[in-house]
């Protein structure tokens, strides 16, 4: 890992003055500081060669394209995919409405088929499934977490003969718990061999190293913005036999074949699934970022994001006036939950912000049934990535001293 | 700068407001709105007994940071007893503070304590979530 002034040359957000305090961001679940590099990427193509992609002969429009399934070849290197897999959408919330309605028109899923879906998921990952279950009249399971932790066993109770598919996140955007995928995908599939699993990693992709075929799951979803690229940029995995299953989610220009008043054929993957002139910039921007996580290396960090979080459990257990949720334990990554007994976390989130610049979140996360079976309706979260050390947890913990002392 | 302004706005009065519990109960048979924030999921139930356009009672349910449960029990303070007249112009007046507007002083009354909150653009709302349920309870359609 790199020093904290290295990471200030490339994060110049990082250089920033809060009420005049050094800036410690900690809200990268929500969303991650910006390299330069990565907006030099996107500013250099879309200046001397951006055009639209597969369309036009002309030079610029050749470049265009290049830089675009230059950026697919990238992301699918990255998850160990195929570039037929790779769709790029605008971000984990669209990858997964996709599929959602994409498998539901399709009849891939069925009127008898279940849906099992946790209480720990981001709003992302729960809306789609029920909702869809209403449009299409299928039926949704919920696996409660008790006190908010997954746990397997638990889990893989609810699964039944009609299970027909299994959304999961890879990592709780609200507690930082890990969940054992891998693990899970082998047991469903021992369970059933066709189970479609989809996985939701958008807080998991950005932390550790993702293999989409040791994982064997069937869908993946994940956005750009928390992994050091731009906005408005996600992609969507998919197994190919089940992408060639699947009607479009959106139809029009480019997804096409053979259009006429008869009827329509579809473009082949991945183009059926990217209706319309796509974010190259996006895409742009988003590749640049996947090169700069790999010279740093996924393995090292996750390492560091894991040995980060273990400090702060500690740190933070060590003050009596905070509510810890989630395992607390080494299988919670980058992310922790926590209150002030007694105080609403927007001032907590507030205070800390204007008397120490320490930037964290506060709500319910987009993820209101786990705010449920926490009890409560909302938290501070605190989310760490490669650019924090363990300077700006002590930070933390002497800024929410001075807030239980202003509020007590 | 700024941390003048947050002094004021977790003044002690206002902390006292925020704890205080007098008009944080339920009225039976009330004219009733709720207000949400979305976002943070702070709710607030508002009750409101009116007599010949007199609110005669006015109190709130629910939860929220210091800064809404504050403005809540500040507003129904205030607002007990005035006419539903006074009680809009109020509204109209405290929402241009809060935006940072200029407003009438003599009308927002007590509640100016509140003026500093257009300096913090992500607070505006949890000071304004009361009034906009008043506005609610007094001109929407009510439940």
């Amino acid at each position: 890992m790199l020093s904290s002034k290295e990471y200030e040359e490339i994060f110049p957000a990082l250089k920033r003055k809060i009420n005049g305090h050094k800036l410690i961001y900690l809200d990268n679940a929500a969303t991650t500081l910006r390299p330069k590099e990565v907006m030099d990427a996107v500013n250099e193509y879309s200046l001397n060669h951006h055009a639209n992609v597969h369309r036009s002969t002309h030079t610029l429009a050749a470049e265009a394209t290049q830089y675009y399934e230059d950026a697919r070849s990238k992301v699918a290197n990255f998850i160990n995919a195929e570039a037929k897999e790779v769709i790029f959408t605008k971000g984990a919330t669209e990858s997964l409405n996709l599929i959602a309605y994409s498998v539901a028109v399709s009849n891939i899923l069925q009127s008898d088929d279940e849906i099992l879906i946790s209480t720990i998921e981001h709003h992302a990952n729960f809306v789609p499934w029920q909702q869809i279950s209403k449009i299409f009249n299928l039926k949704i399971k919920y696996y409660s977490a008790k006190n908010g932790i997954f746990d397997l066993s638990d889990f893989l109770k609810h699964v039944t003969n009609k299970t027909k598919l299994v959304s999961i996140t890879a990592l709780s955007n609200v507690t930082g718990q890990l969940i054992p995928v891998n693990t899970l995908v082998k047991q469903l599939r021992n369970i059933r061999q066709d189970i479609i699993i989809v996985v939701d990693g958008a807080q998991a992709v950005p932390h550790m190293p993702i293999d989409v075929k040791n994982m064997d799951c069937d869908f993946l979803a994940f956005s750009g913005h928390k992994m050091l690229g731009p906005t408005g940029i996600g992609v969507l995995y998919g197994k190919r036999k089940y992408l060639n299953m699947m009607t479009p989610f959106l139809f029009g220009g480019e997804m096409i074949d053979k259009v006429s008043t008869d009827g329509t054929t579809f473009n082949v993957l991945p183009y059926k699934f990217e209706a319309g002139t796509p974010n190259v910039d996006g895409a742009v921007g988003l590749a640049k970022a996947i090169e700069i996580l790999e010279s740093i290396g996924m393995d090292n960090i996750q390492d560091h994001d894991k040995q980060l979080t273990l400090y702060a459990l500690k740190k933070l257990k060590e003050l009596d006036f905070l509510e810890v949720f989630g395992p607390q334990d080494e299988t919670q990554q980058s992310i922790i939950s926590f209150n002030i007994k007694g105080v609403h976390p927007h001032d907590v989130a507030h205070l800390l912000n204007d008397l120490t610049g320490v930037a964290i979140r506060s709500g319910h996360h987009c993820a209101q049934p786990l705010m449920k079976e926490f009890g409560t309706t909302a938290t501070c979260r605190v989310s760490f990535y490669l650019y924090n050390e363990e300077e700006d947890v002590d930070k933390l913990c002497e800024g929410l001293k001075k807030v239980w002392e202003w509020l007590k | 700068m700024v941390e003048i302004g947050l002094e004021e706005l977790y003044s002690d009065i206002i902390l006292d407001y925020a704890k205080n519990e007098r008009y944080k109960k339920e009225i039976k048979n009330a004219k009733k709105a709720e207000g949400k924030n979305l976002s943070c999921g702070d709710e607030i139930t508002l009750y409101l007994k009116v007599e010949d356009n007199i609110i005669k009672e006015i109190t709130f349910t629910g939860h929220g940071c210091i800064i809404s449960q504050a403005s809540a029990s500040m507003m129904c303070e205030y607002l007990e007893r005035k006419t539903v007249d006074e009680a809009n112009k109020i509204f109209q007046e405290i929402i241009k503070m809060s935006q940072g507007k200029e407003f009438d002083k003599e009308l927002v009354d007590g509640i100016e304590i509140f003026s500093d909150i257009s300096k913090f653009p992500m607070r505006t709302k949890c000071f304004t979530l009361a009034w906009h349920t008043l506005d609610e309870a007094l001109n929407g359609e009510n439940v």
